[in-house]
């Protein structure tokens, strides 16, 4: 509740008159010599309890009668966002999220939750006539005046994006501004409150709290938590893309939020370049299912683009992923290993036979001084760790992308490798093995396939081993819990130490049933920046146009709106480039921020948290009381005179000598 | 007249009434007033038998004649009366709210107008003045003389202190051992119980009882428009209220204790009058005497 005319909220105090007048009538009483005091003191002993009650009563509703009519006065809204105290504010700045996630309609409703935001705030400042409206949307981050806030649904910095937001950015720009700005102003956030939005771990928070505090008027922060339960939703999302020869891989994920658990055939619609379209129908089982989809390219058109679609449901903006490719290019992978078995069975993983597009070049360590890593998807390393100028070039090579996997090597060396090194080979007591005891079925080398079946890992044995030891993330481990695969991130590539090699007297690694679809999604992995170029993020640097671009939009899914195109995830051509822009994963990721995390991030700044539940846009507006409080003053008085009404008892009926009976 | 308390234009109307006794009166002196005993009057009692030793002058020689039987023709006795007017001198008495006078003042102006009245009609008057700490009496006699002392007694009351007039009452009961007259004038703050144990001991002493129950029409009507604070005339304990809070149970409580006062008063066979002191006293003390006056029809 917010009041028009909160100056006139002084006259509460006028409620507290009939209680000072009783206590001073109470205090300036008249003495009185009395004889019958007999009939005094039994009066007063039996008069305690309801009569007591009944006076109170009388006095409560004398206060609230006054109350009622000084709130009336001070012209009352009410509005569930507004909630309660506070007068008219000088300025409002209004932090919109616009991320895809704002575009899911809560549950059995038709609006989404960034429309409803909008008409909330609308409602909200209609009664506010000549307060400031400043808006900060999510995927510009500029304030922006707002004319009226009758325009706010029609202007393209309130229109649906793809983006992400980032909530805490956008908190701080709005703290910047409040600075520069004088009056009373009300902070409000429009946001579905998810959590990846919000980054609750970022430290901006931090300082977004301490300059809204040392405002010399500190902002009211009013929070909008738009719709509840998302109405049941699909969305595609595009894990990877690559080009393999005549054919496009697509890694392609589909998640589902609704409260079903029965399978789910889904419609998955092909369009490449913007005309010839496929359907294939996707039994989607479970919350996320992964599955690659492999479009032939035509013969005559060395790249392209298009799209995956799926039907209409919750969220219409998480219903397309797309895609754009080159000309396809051999994919080279490089083994450094001495001549023997280990060597043999690397260099067969990494590029089979049959896999015309797959190639490897094997340079025998004792011959290497130089590493030539152009064009380079993958490198296999089953020697000594490098070292020198050849590391230097390594490390490089990781920097840019690329993934190298190191094999346990045969001879003994100390010499270390991004603070990596290799134990001393240990051998398995005799007629025992190291088996795999654990790894990692999600993520890695030893991951799940697509759909879900695992590596056999199981079956690997092995008798002789070494250590990867050093700092990095352990994705596999031996029975008695020491590592067998780590992993080291360095910027955009990945180093694998592997602890042992495809050699008989070491394991049976060379059995393939880890080794090449290990091998193989290194050398995807590795290859995956050479398709890159392709895709981006909206919002990320890689979505943008260089400098001398310009922007087109391609495609025709949706219903794109040019001036908003930036924020729109789609088909755009950046000069001579084309790019396929897709809505960043987060905006997937159905988290919501938890009250408790919502109370921690704003703590001291005295928010208000208001979930709307509704699913209209006419609901929740703000309505002038003023009526009904003085509906309630009349009710009070009322109450009162009903209350001071005499009592007929019996007493009335045989009146007394020398007194008047009452009639 | 030098009393405030007497209206001598009052007396001279009221005089015209006598004061009469519901019940036979034993006097030392012949006087208006019914003897339990047969005397010399001229107004026929009975006959009864002739036994030796009857005074032969009062057989009756016509019924002897008429039946060959003596009898004894016995008229009724007059005499004269004590009629003693016992006034509760406690705190309480002295109240008087702005409408009436005091409690006190007017049960002066009745003792002192129904002792004229009685004196005058050849009966005695005494005053029994009572507090907690005062027991002040006036033997009653029937000399106008003495009517002075009585006055005087009245005019210097004071009341004060609690009061005293159930132990007064018990000391008049076992104190006067011929039929008296007793007049109570008093509010009756006292316990309703004890007030009518010494009724009934009066009573069984053949008393014709009066009780004057005087109330202020201010304690009759409670009516106060702001809060007071109520200090207790007899003990100077102090209570504040909002007189309108507790006005009905205030009624309540009055109302019951007059009911039970009437009540006791009845049972002990005594004259109840309720007088708010606002009444003028001229009907009160006639309505007084000609309800006390003889039926037609009845002796």
């Amino acid at each position: 509740m917010t009041f028009l005319q909160s100056w006139m909220l002084w006259g509460l105090f006028a409620a507290s008159i009939p209680i000072i007048i009783h206590l001073l009538n109470r205090r300036r009483h008249k003495t009185v010599m009395w004889a019958a005091m007999q009939f005094l003191l039994k009066a007063t002993r039996e008069s305690r309890g309801k009569k007591k009650l009944r006076h109170i009563l009388i006095l409560t509703c004398r206060a609230l009668g006054i109350a009622a009519l000084a709130t009336a006065a001070a012209r009352p809204l009410l509005s569930g966002m507004l909630g309660w105290g506070g007068g008219k504010p000088d300025l409002v700045v209004l932090i919109l999220d616009r991320s895809a996630s704002m575009e899911a309609t809560p549950k059995n409703g038709t609006v989404p939750r960034r429309d409803l935001a909008l008409q909330r705030v609308k409602n909200a400042l209609n009664d506010f006539q000549g307060t400031r409206l400043v808006l900060i949307d999510s995927a510009s981050g500029q304030p922006q005046e707002v004319p009226s806030p009758d325009v706010l649904d029609r202007i393209s910095s309130a229109a649906p994006t793809d983006t992400a937001a980032d909530i805490a950015t956008l908190a701080g720009r709005a703290a910047e501004f409040l600075t520069e700005s004088p009056g009373r102003a009300e902070l409000w956030i429009a946001s579905d409150l998810q959590k990846s939005n919000w980054k609750p771990e970022n430290d901006r928070w931090t300082s977004v709290r301490a300059a809204l505090s040392s405002l010399p008027q500190p902002p009211k922060l009013r929070i909008l938590s738009l719709g509840g339960e998302p109405s049941p939703n699909q969305s595609i999302r595009l894990l990877s893309s690559h080009r393999a020869g005549p054919q496009l891989v697509l890694d392609i994920e589909i998640s589902r939020s609704d409260d079903s658990a029965a399978p789910v055939n889904l419609p998955l619609t092909a369009t490449l370049n913007g005309g010839a379209r496929s359907t294939t129908n996707v039994n989607v089982a479970g919350q996320n299912f992964r599955f690659r989809k492999v479009i032939p390219v035509p013969p005559n058109e060395e790249s392209g683009y298009g799209w995956l679609s799926i039907p209409g449901d919750g969220n219409l903006r998480d219903n397309a992923a797309f895609f754009a490719y080159g000309p396809a290019r051999p994919i080279k992978s490089l083994l450094i290993a001495p001549p023997g078995e280990a060597g043999d069975y690397i260099s067969i993983a990494a590029a089979p036979a049959g896999h015309a597009s797959q190639s490897i070049e094997r340079i025998d360590p004792a011959a290497l001084s130089r590493l030539e890593t152009d064009g380079i998807a993958s490198i296999f390393w089953a020697a000594p760790l490098p070292t020198g100028q050849v590391a230097e070039t390594l490390n490089r090579f990781l920097i840019d992308g690329g993934v190298v996997v190191f094999f346990a090597p045969q001879g003994e060396s100390t010499a270390s490798f991004l603070g990596l090194s290799w134990s001393a080979i240990t051998t398995a007591e005799k007629d025992k093995y190291f088996i795999l005891d654990s790894w990692d079925h999600d993520d890695g080398l030893l991951r799940d396939g697509l759909d879900g079946t695992p590596l056999p890992a199981e079956r690997f044995k092995a008798v002789k081993r070494r250590l990867p030891e050093g700092e990095a993330t352990a994705l596999a481990r031996w029975d008695d819990g020491k590592t067998f695969v780590t992993r080291r991130v360095v910027e955009r590539g990945t180093a694998w130490f592997v602890g042992s090699q495809p050699d008989y007297t070491w394991s049976n690694l060379g059995d393939a049933d880890i080794l090449l679809p290990g091998a193989q999604r290194a050398v995807a992995d590795g290859a995956q920046r050479f398709d890159a170029g392709y895709l981006a993020d909206i919002g990320s640097k890689a979505a943008a146009p260089r400098a001398g671009e310009g922007r087109a939009r391609l495609d025709d899914y949706g219903a794109p709106v040019p001036s908003n195109e930036a924020y729109e995830a789609g088909i755009q051509r950046f000069g001579e480039r084309v790019m396929a822009l897709n809505r960043p994963a987060v905006e997937d990721d159905p988290e919501i921020l938890s009250n408790d995390a919502l109370k921690g991030l704003l703590q001291g700044t005295g928010y208000s948290l208001f979930e709307d539940q509704s699913l209209s846009v006419s609901s929740s507006g703000p309505s002038d009381i003023w009526r009904g409080f003085l509906v309630a003053m009349l009710f009070f008085l009322i109450s009162e005179a009903l209350l001071c009404l005499p009592k007929k008892s019996a007493a009335d009926a045989v009146p007394l000598p020398g007194r008047p009976s009452k009639v | 007249m030098k009393y405030e308390f007497l209206d001598s234009s009052l007396l001279a109307r009221l005089g015209a009434i006598p004061v009469e006794m519901r019940s036979a009166m034993i006097g030392n002196v012949a006087g208006r007033h019914r003897s339990p005993h047969r005397g010399s009057s001229v107004e026929f009692a009975e006959y009864r038998k002739y036994v030796a030793g009857d005074d032969t002058r009062r057989l009756d020689w016509k019924a002897f004649a008429r039946s060959d039987r003596f009898y004894i023709k016995e008229f009724e006795a007059d005499t004269n009366l004590r009629a003693y007017f016992v006034v509760d001198a406690s705190g309480s008495m002295k109240f008087h709210g702005p409408q009436g006078e005091a409690k006190i003042a007017y049960a002066n102006r009745i003792a002192a107008s129904l002792a004229y009245l009685l004196v005058n009609q050849g009966d005695a008057a005494g005053l029994s003045v009572c507090t907690d700490k005062l027991h002040l009496e006036v033997p009653p006699s029937r000399r106008p003389a003495h009517l002075q002392h009585i006055f005087d007694t009245l005019g210097k009351l004071e009341p004060s202190g609690d009061t005293g007039l159930v132990p007064a009452l018990h000391t008049i009961a076992e104190k006067i051992s011929q039929r008296a007259f007793v007049v109570i004038l008093s509010d009756l703050f006292t316990d309703t119980q004890a007030f009518s144990d010494a009724l009934q001991h009066l009573r069984y002493r053949k008393h014709d009882i009066c009780v004057f129950h005087l109330m202020d029409p201010q304690e009759l009507g409670f009516e106060f428009d702001r809060p007071h604070r109520f200090v207790d005339m007899e003990d100077g304990t102090s209570l504040v209220v909002e007189p309108n809070l507790i006005a009905d149970e205030y009624h309540s409580a009055l109302r019951e204790f007059l009911t039970t006062v009437r009540a006791k008063c009845h049972d002990a066979a005594a004259d109840y009058q309720l007088v708010p002191t606002n009444t003028p006293l001229e009907p009160l003390l006639r309505d007084f005497l000609t309800a006390r006056l003889p039926k037609k029809g009845h002796s």
